[in-house]
């Protein structure tokens, strides 16, 4: 379990059924949120989040034609990162965030990126429909992570990656603490500080081909997977 | 930008799971199975069951 950076008393045998967090959220929260976040996220979480968003683009390795889905595209800050040569898709819950996405790639001219009003752990996809499924900044966000990342899974070919960026709880005993203290906090910021990547890769049924933190704070990981 | 012929590939109703296909001058999406119409807002499909009205042919 080296890709964890965790003891063994940490990675518990109920990895597999335990609370992924202290907090529980419905998605008429989530939205409500977002719709307020909508006009100052790119200030406000723009650059801080922006390192690990460059890193996972690297990461993905994509390739002309490849079919990309990017789940939670928000405002579309990622939109103008990928390469010409492949097919996005972006799909989001709330109708403010992509309001302002459909305006970026209006005014960008992205005509590789087209984007839906969809639920993310309720996808209207066919199965094995992408080459790459990616959440940036997703997963801590939504009422049912494991119901959306389940979903991701169904949605991406086999052989193809699946790749999450995300802040998960702290692998270390005082920072694990803080996590869980302010997740009744941050999810008034849209996010919980608290999930859990062992239990959350788990349950999700998802095994990781890497994992690695971001940035100098070290604050996210990124975690690819590829599908079966 | 209307919707392209691939992403309508792969769009299913979410209710049926069965492909949808565009009407009312491609302004919106229909389900033939359980004739939900969901709209196109400002070129965004919205695929959500709340959003959708039920429309018989």
């Amino acid at each position: 379990m080296a890709l964890f950076e965790r003891n063994d008393d940490q990675f518990r045998p109920d990895v597999g059924s335990q609370a992924l967090s202290v907090i529980a959220i419905e998605n008429d929260f989530v939205e409500g949120v977002y719709h307020k976040l909508a006009k100052v996220y790119d200030v406000l979480f723009g650059p801080i989040l922006h390192p690990g968003r460059l890193l996972a683009l690297r990461r993905m390795r994509i390739r002309p034609g490849d079919r990309v889905l990017e789940v939670g595209v928000g405002t579309g800050i990622n939109t103008s990162l990928y390469p010409y040569t492949c097919q996005v898709t972006g799909i989001d819950l709330s109708a403010s965030m992509l309001e302002k996405a459909r305006q970026r790639v209006a005014r960008k001219g992205l005509r590789h990126v087209r984007l839906v009003e969809m639920d993310a752990a309720r996808m209207t996809f066919a199965d094995d429909s992408f080459d790459i499924v990616y959440a940036s900044y997703l997963v801590n966000c939504v009422s049912d992570p494991i119901g959306v990342v389940r979903e991701m899974r169904r949605v991406c070919r086999p052989g193809g990656k699946i790749v999450i960026l995300n802040h998960f709880r702290s692998a270390n005993r005082v920072l694990s603490r803080l996590d869980r203290a302010l997740s009744p906090l941050t999810v008034h910021l849209g996010f919980k500080s608290d999930l859990d990547l062992p239990g959350f890769l788990a349950q999700a049924g998802l095994r990781p081909v890497s994992i690695e933190k971001v940035s100098v704070s070290r604050l996210w990981s990124l975690v690819i997977c590829v599908k079966e | 930008m209307p919707v392209d012929a691939e992403l309508l590939d792969i769009l299913a109703c979410p209710n049926c799971k069965t492909p949808v296909k565009l009407v009312k001058n491609d302004t919106a999406l229909k389900c033939d199975q359980c004739h939900r119409v969901y709209p196109i807002k400002d070129d965004i499909p919205v695929m959500l069951i709340d959003e959708a009205t039920v429309e018989q042919d």
